[in-house]
């Protein structure tokens, strides 16, 4: 009787264990049935829940997550986790005075029949990420000194409005060559798509700012490593309004610094945090973050977006029978060749061991192809010395690209990986792009 | 099967139901074994949040003993799972106001693990201790 009492009380404390933990835990079918689901899912879901009911957790998610039923079904292995810690927005918030809500879900596929999904609310997490950055900027902008950078406001397209003292001071341009134009002519004019000027517009009406560095032209055709960020000067403009409240115009700040000066202890921080240590290209961490950046574009705008994934073809038998500072010169002059054939707006970084990875924006097959090749090529001229011998290392290449299709940046370098993979197969030192004659040839 | 006791017509009629307008008045008068007596769950909880009522119904729906539960903060302890604008934010804003709250919605509780349909009727009234969340099953 003891023992009845005794399984009778743990059955009831492991219960109440369950209703206080502070995630959500959700176990469905494949297709999103509830099976079992403990409070907090229920604090998080049920106002999302249309319905009123919590019936399947993809069809509660629907309106926030629409791509979690498509991540399941494109999930085809036996087990494994479909997302871990994928970001969804619940709410836009009120600026000044809510802020917008964030869910992470984090999906884990337990056999054929059952999916366990754990979601928590990271509102928290999220404006604290959002203050770091934000401050990052600031520090970013202030620690440089005030002599070198340029302040101009650009109209509702991006268009600067006025020229000053302060543009002329940091480029050289002159009041006609500057005014009405739109702000990409202070970079290189190959190095903006169109497209590009309203990305970062919307990115400063989305976050408060749009950060970021490049290559910038002076008006004697010389180049500089700039950053630069644009603020907007308008209210808020609430997402899905296409205009401020009050029927007020667009308007924008932009700030130009030249930060060629690697003195700026800040920017050797900030650079040290996002650089590959041996090569100098992004790391993946710079990488996954840029990249997200892009595929939040694409979501917002549907453009051409194709990745490539590169890897050194043999590269253990150079380590082997070279040693490894030899193979270090190699992933070097990979990364050397990959950044002088890669467009300023392209992402290029090191993923790890010998794998490569570029991004490029505004691309589709055909010129991701090009680009691929003239990649390929360069790289197999290329010999690096040791010794007294010259080593010589080639490459293969996967591409992918963004469509419909893709759940995510994740499905996206699958994909690539899975062209590699078919290119390495076919006796390497080629280029293949996925789904495109992906079968080997075979003898 | 327990057999009921001839007095149950008249246990009927003065039992008041979950949509019952008196329910407030009866609850606040009422005694513990009544309150057990109902075929849906009561809780109740004082302006600090702490749970002073549970009946049997909601202590068997939700498998937890009475005892386990009183006492405890009942959004953050014992419900969690109304700790949302839905109903916690309801009270809050009916306490701030000193305005009265009677309203049903519906809802899904996770009793035992398992998503349930209920119905969530959401009583308070300024100038009383106790506040009230009674949960009937719909079907």
């Amino acid at each position: 009787m003891h023992a009845l009492d005794d399984i009778a009380a743990e059955h009831e404390a492991l219960l109440q264990f369950l209703y206080l933990a502070p995630v959500g835990i959700v176990q469905t079918t494949p297709d999103g049935t509830i099976g079992m689901i403990n409070p907090l899912s229920a604090q998080l879901l049920m106002p999302l829940a249309t319905d009123g009911n919590l019936v399947n957790l993809f069809d509660a998610l629907d309106p926030v997550a629409p791509e979690l039923r498509a991540m399941v079904a494109g999930f085809t292995a036996a087990s494994g986790a479909v997302c871990d810690g994928h970001r969804v927005q619940l709410t836009a918030g009120i600026p000044g005075r809510e802020d917008p809500r964030f869910l992470s879900v984090s999906l884990v596929k337990l056999d054929a029949e059952r999916f366990m999904a754990v979601l928590s609310d990271i509102t928290l997490v999220m404006r604290r990420e959002q203050q770091l950055k934000q401050s990052e900027a600031w520090f970013n902008a202030i620690l440089t000194g005030v002599s070198d950078y340029a302040l101009v406001t650009l109209d509702e397209v991006g268009r600067i409005e006025r020229w000053n003292a302060s543009i002329g001071r940091v480029t050289g341009l002159r009041r006609q060559e500057v005014e009405r134009q739109p702000f990409s002519i202070l970079s290189r004019p190959d190095e903006t798509p169109a497209e590009r000027i309203d990305d970062r517009l919307r990115e400063a009406d989305a976050n408060g700012w749009s950060l970021e560095d490049g290559w910038y032209r002076r008006a004697d055709e010389t180049r500089f490593w700039g950053s630069t960020m644009i603020a907007p000067l308008h209210d808020p403009v609430a997402p899905g309004e296409s205009a401020p409240p009050g029927g007020s115009e667009r308007r924008y700040a932009l700030i130009v610094r030249d930060i060629t000066d690697k003195r700026d202890a800040a920017e050797d921080l900030r650079r040290a945090a996002v650089t590959d240590h041996l090569t100098g290209i992004a790391n993946r961490r710079a990488f996954f973050d840029a990249a997200a950046r892009e595929l939040e574009r694409w979501r917002r705008a549907p453009r051409p977006l194709s990745l490539l994934l590169i890897d050194a073809d043999h590269f253990k038998n150079v380590n082997d029978r070279h040693g490894h500072p030899t193979g270090d010169a190699v992933l070097r002059a990979i990364a050397t060749t990959l950044s002088g054939t890669a467009r300023e707006i392209d992402v290029v970084a090191r993923l790890g061991g010998e794998e490569f990875v570029v991004l490029l924006p505004s691309t589709d097959v055909a010129g991701a192809a090009a680009v691929a090749e003239r990649i390929r090529a360069a790289i197999a001229a290329i010999a690096v010395e040791s010794n007294g011998t010259l080593v010589r290392c080639t490459v293969s290449i996967g591409i992918s690209t963004m469509g419909r299709d893709v759940t995510g940046l994740d499905a996206l370098i699958e994909r690539a990986d899975e062209a590699l993979y078919v290119a390495k197969a076919a006796g390497r030192n080629r280029v293949k792009v996925h789904g495109a004659c992906m079968a080997p040839a075979v003898g | 099967m327990r057999i009921r006791p001839v007095s149950i017509r008249m246990e009927t009629l003065t039992r008041p139901t979950f949509e019952s307008a008196d329910l407030p008045d009866w609850m606040a008068t009422c005694r513990e074994q009544e309150l057990d007596d109902l075929d849906f769950g009561v809780i109740g909880f004082d302006l600090d949040g702490r749970v002073q009522r549970y009946n049997a119904t909601e202590s068997r729906l939700a498998g937890l003993a009475t005892a386990r539960v009183l006492g405890q903060m009942f959004f953050t302890s014992v419900a969690p799972c109304m700790n949302n604008f839905m109903v916690c934010q309801r009270f809050e804003d009916a306490l701030r106001d000193g305005t009265p709250l009677d309203d049903t919605i519906d809802y899904v509780l996770t009793l035992r693990m398992r998503p349930v349909k209920v119905k969530l009727r959401l009583l308070a009234r300024p100038g009383e201790g106790f506040r009230y969340v009674l949960v009937q099953r719909r079907i």
